[in-house]
């Protein structure tokens, strides 16, 4: 598929696209995270296309993602108003801090510390610890 | 057709005898040596512990079933288990509304090493054999009577979503046997479902201590107290003599701002989730993915929450900032709108499916498969670290920042209503 973007023209493997997102969405909205971290490099690596057509782009497929899943976990009895709703303010007062503090320190330390966090995290859940 | 009619009155006769002679039985049996119970406190302010008191028949073995009488939560499950004896996969998914929220069955002292030797299988222990062994399924009654649905699931219905087709209700039998199944599923360990704190004295004199853990359901709970006189061993069949008490109650409360949420089923202090879903969106804004990455596993780790209950819930709470984050891009025409929704319509199907994989799996297998995906993550963001890496970024970084300069003096040019870009997105 042909895109064009700010006068630029890329060529697009939507089969690879559409297969990754396909399960990305899947592992994404059965897990209940959003699929963000994967879906920048599936577009920007395996689709090869540049970061700045993917930052807006992956966001709006996300979007659908999270809406569809939102709806059929809510379908399915999944939602506790009552936990969203002391969720929900934390998150939006975390995504106004977050870039606040963000420019404050250097990413690539933050990057190495959420890289050992999540081994940890990601062990504990495996039980080997 | 007219004889067929005639049969009728007789069946129903028959029926009735059939359903009434059990009953008027064992009806017999309770009114004549029932346990006497009493309790020492009719109240607990989230949760406590009680002291239940009482005769039995001397000799008698005495267990106490607890139950949340008005608080009911939502268990499932899904076989997807090789049946030994057919070799068949069965795919069934079971669901019930009616789970008592909270649920434990107190049990004589002595049987202290059979909870011990089920806590020593682990995760793998089996409520019904210990029920078994311990004799308590004598007492086991209130998730013996919850209504189950069954539903007949198949790949494909999974696959487009469905849970399938509702099979005929199970009989009485098969309820209980599958509602031993729901009640391990939902509470899990040993301990929660099992105390081994009844004791008796020769002459059937018993006191027992019920142990309510803070954050558990309010509401009325029931107290029922079973006595076992004798068991008959014949061959693999058991004839239990038991009688029962009547129903005392006890009431839990909660106070704010511990809260009791419905669908999961326990209380929980709601300035927690906040806390922790604060600093962990934060952090996710800094490390460049969304915070529910580490807040779900989180929050099923730290708390009794149901993993539906979890993925169900974190979901919606990015929709906001993903629709606003969208708006700002879209304003200055930084979206390609082709490729987005290209994409995105194969994530509208994934996003269709997910949620009833969630369902499907337990808790164990949600935070195994977790596991793994935070290691993909990890080695992810590690490659993200990488010199190679952070020298392309950093240019890839540089096109962006122009492009998005160019696209908002665009924006702005188009607002005040001058010849719109030469390089505008077709």
């Amino acid at each position: 598929m042909k895109v064009d973007f700010w006068g630029h023209e890329f060529h697009v493997n939507m089969v690879v696209g559409c297969i990754g997102g396909f399960l990305i969405a899947v592992m994404s909205s059965m897990f209940g995270f959003g699929g963000g971290p994967f879906m920048v490099p599936l577009m920007t690596v395996a689709l090869g296309l540049p970061m700045y057509i993917v930052v807006g782009s992956s966001l709006l497929a996300i979007f659908f993602n999270t809406a569809m899943g939102t709806m059929r976990h809510m379908q399915f009895g999944n939602f506790d108003l009552l936990l969203f709703l002391c969720m929900f303010p934390a998150a939006l007062l975390g995504g106004y801090l977050g870039p606040q503090i963000a420019k404050r320190v250097s990413p690539l330390v933050v990057k190495r510390v959420a890289c050992a966090g999540l081994v940890v995290l990601a062990l504990s859940l495996l039980g080997v610890f | 057709m007219k004889q067929r009619l005639r049969l009728y009155p007789y069946l129903a006769w028959a029926m009735a005898l059939l359903l009434a002679l059990p009953a008027a039985s064992a009806f017999a049996a309770e009114a004549g040596n029932g346990p006497t119970v009493a309790i020492d406190k009719t109240t607990l302010d989230n949760g406590g512990e009680i002291t239940v008191t009482g005769k039995a028949p001397a000799g008698a073995q005495v267990y106490v079933e607890v139950a949340s009488a008005d608080k009911k939560v939502r268990a499932n499950r899904f076989d997807g288990k090789k049946d030994p004896k057919t070799g068949k996969i069965p795919y069934k998914f079971y669901i019930t509304q009616e789970m008592p929220a909270f649920y434990t069955i107190l049990v004589p002292k002595a049987m202290q090493t059979e909870l011990d030797a089920a806590k020593a299988d682990g995760k793998g222990w089996k409520y019904s054999e210990v029920l078994k062994k311990t004799g308590a399924d004598a007492a086991y009654s209130v998730p013996a009577k919850i209504k189950i649905d069954s539903y007949q699931a198949t790949i494909m219905a999974s696959i487009i979503g469905s849970r399938g087709t509702l099979l005929e209700p199970m009989d009485e039998k098969e309820t209980k046997r599958e509602s031993m199944k729901l009640v391990k599923g939902r509470f899990r360990s040993v301990g929660k479902l099992l105390a081994a704190n009844v004791e008796t004295q020769p002459d059937g004199a018993y006191t027992a201590k019920i142990k309510v853990p803070a954050g558990q359901a309010p509401g009325q709970y029931s107290v029922v107290v079973t006595a076992v006189t004798e068991r008959i061993k014949d061959g693999d069949k058991e004839t239990v003599k038991k009688a029962k008490s009547e129903a005392v109650t006890f009431e839990n409360t909660v106070a704010f701002p511990t809260i009791y949420l419905d669908s999961a089923g326990t209380s929980i202090n709601l300035l927690w989730p906040f806390v922790l879903c604060l600093a962990i969106s934060i952090f996710g804004v800094l490390m460049g993915a969304g915070g529910g990455f580490i807040l779900n596993p989180v929050l099923v780790s730290l708390f009794p929450l149901p993993h539906t209950i979890v993925a169900g819930t974190v979901m919606p709470t990015v929709l906001f900032s993903q629709g606003s984050g969208i708006y700002n891009y879209s304003k200055i025409k930084f979206i390609n709108w082709k490729l987005g929704i290209g994409i995105g319509c194969a994530m509208l199907v994934g996003g269709f499916i997910g949620p009833k994989l969630t369902e499907m799996i337990t808790l164990d297998q949600f935070k195994f498969a977790f596991g793994l995906i935070l290691i993909v993550l990890a080695g992810l963001m590690f490659w993200q670290t990488t010199p190679g890496y952070l020298e392309k970024n950093k240019k890839e970084q540089a096109i962006l920042k122009e492009f998005k300069k160019r696209a908002e003096e665009c924006a702005k040019r188009a607002e005040s209503g001058t010849t719109a870009c030469p390089t505008d997105q077709k």
